[in-house]
This record gives structure tokens, sequence and C-alpha cells, in this order.
């Protein structure tokens, strides 16, 4: 049965999330890749460093998720059940370093739906931005993630 | 030399970086990315559902490798120096595949006392497909 996508949901911003970074989520994150760079695994290391801390990959404010919220929402909103979804791009710009301790704001929004057909067949791709800010309101980084729905 | 400081003098246009090998991949390392990173789609840990699904079994993370592509540019250019990473996933990686990321100056720029270097990154497997391209923007410390 094809699959269609609600497109209504371009605009939609989603509720607003704190995010308090652990320093053992960015451990466990850092090793779950394998990566072992010290300026994320070794806490003095971290506090000779110019940031005082460890800080975090660059690719760990993807776990920043909003744990109050019903984790399907989203997919819910769009119509599309978790087994037609693909990572179709991914890009975070970073203006200051993710440390342990800080508290963030995100707020998550779908700016855009298009539809394209590829080699495998009809694809929808569901385009989201979050800003990432930290007490003060001032930006810490943004992410732009782009999912794949197979129709 | 793994973690050496790189100046921003010392770079140039063309320059390749040292590739970074993965893997293989295991589903344990699966496991333990969706338990790190929250990301609990069982079209990475489920091999049926996988099958089901039409993806004809499990595949990694997209995010897991391009954890890796961040790993191969703070491998030489430092942790917390990257400004910009920005990937697209061309092609799922598989159990067992070996993962090796490379990347490549493309452009030198100064501004404001910011002194940044562009690089075109991507991923391979051991068949030479590219499972990951893009490119990372990364801001480097001067000599002088």
């Amino acid at each position: 049965m094809p699959v269609t996508v609600d497109k209504s949901v371009v605009g939609k911003e989603y509720p607003p999330f704190l995010v308090a970074v652990e320093r053992g989520k960015i451990k466990d994150f850092a090793r779950a890749i394998g990566d072992a760079n010290p300026f994320y695994l070794d806490d003095r290391v971290g506090a000779a460093s110019a940031w005082g801390d460890v800080i975090a990959p660059p690719t760990f404010a993807v776990t920043f998720r909003d744990e109050g919220a019903d984790a399907g929402v989203l997919l819910r909103d769009l119509g599309v059940d978790i087994s037609r979804v693909l990572h179709g791009e991914q890009e975070f710009e970073i203006f200051r370093q993710l440390t342990p301790g800080e508290t963030y704001l995100c707020r998550m929004k779908v700016v855009d739906i298009y539809e394209k057909t590829g080699k495998s067949g009809p694809m929808a791709f569901v385009v989201r931005d979050t800003a990432i800010t930290d007490r003060t309101n001032t930006i810490v980084a943004t992410m732009r993630s782009i999912m794949v729905i197979r129709l | 030399m793994k973690y050496a400081k790189v100046y921003f003098e010392d770079v140039a246009v063309g320059d390749e970086l040292p590739p970074l090998v993965k893997g293989p991949i295991a589903q344990i390392q699966l496991t333990r990315y969706a338990g790190a990173s929250g990301d609990f789609n069982p079209i990475h840990q489920d091999d049926e559902f996988a099958k089901a699904a039409g993806m004809g079994g499990v595949f990694a993370h997209g995010m897991l490798s391009m954890g890796f592509v961040a790993q191969a540019v703070t491998d030489w250019a430092g942790a917390g120096t990257v400004r910009k990473l920005g990937v697209r996933f061309a092609a799922v990686v598989r159990l067992k595949d070996v993962v090796t990321c490379r990347g490549r100056v493309l452009a030198k720029s100064s501004k404001d006392d910011v002194n940044c270097v562009e690089l075109e990154v991507w991923a391979e497997n051991a068949r030479g497909d590219k499972v990951v391209s893009g490119r990372a923007t990364v801001a480097l410390a001067a000599r002088t």
C-alpha cells in the first residue's frame, strides 16, 4: 500500500525542551563510536584544556531529545511507520563546545517536506532544524536532519 | 602522530587527512550506539524486522558512520576544532563492513582572527563505494 506523508507538518515547531549534558553520556557516546580522544574521555585532560572540562564529540547533539515527550510523535504527525524511515542527511554547526553540567534549550521545527523518485523508488524528504541555546539564550549549535521516507 | 596539533600555516589545499579505518562493524557496536545515542530503531538491531522492512537485514545507524567521519577530522585537526560538519548518507553500512574515512583540504580562509579550513570528507566501504559524503569546516590555531 503506498504511503503518503502529511505535508501539513511543514512549519510545525515542537515544544522546546531542556537537556542537561552529563559527563557519562559524553563518554558513552565517544566510546560507542570507538573514539578514544582524551578531550572527550579524560577529565584531567579536559580540566587542563581551553574549555576547562571534557567536551562532546561533534555529533553528540544528535542525542538531544525531549525525554518528557512521546518519542513517536513526529512520525505519527507525518503518518509514517518507523520501518520506512532512513537517515538522508545530517548537518551540525557548532559555535561553542558542549560541556558537562551545562543545560541547553532545544527547539525543533519541520522546515520542509519534498518528494523525489530515486533509483529505489519514490521517497519523501523531511527536513528538520534544531536550534540549541544556552541559559543566556545564546546560540551554541544548530543541527539539520533530513529524514527519508520510502513511499 | 595521533592528536598532534595541526597549525593553519601547515595546511595546504589538496592535503589529505590520514585515513581512519573503522570496523568490521559488529552487532554489539550498533547496540552500544543505540544506547549511547538513544536511537533504538529496530532496523539496526533486529534482522527479521529489517528484512520485513525491505532492507535486506540489519544495517548501521548513519550517525555511527558520521561519528567515524567526525573522528577522522578531529584525529587530524584536534578535538573542538569542528565548526561545521554536514553529510549525506549515500549507502548503508552492513555488519562486517570495514569503513574507511577520508578527507581532503578544499580551501583555507581567515576572517575576524578565525582561521578556517574547509574539507571534503567521505567514508567508503571495502568495495570502494561511498557510504557517507560531505563537507567539514575546522578552525585551526595559527603559529603566529
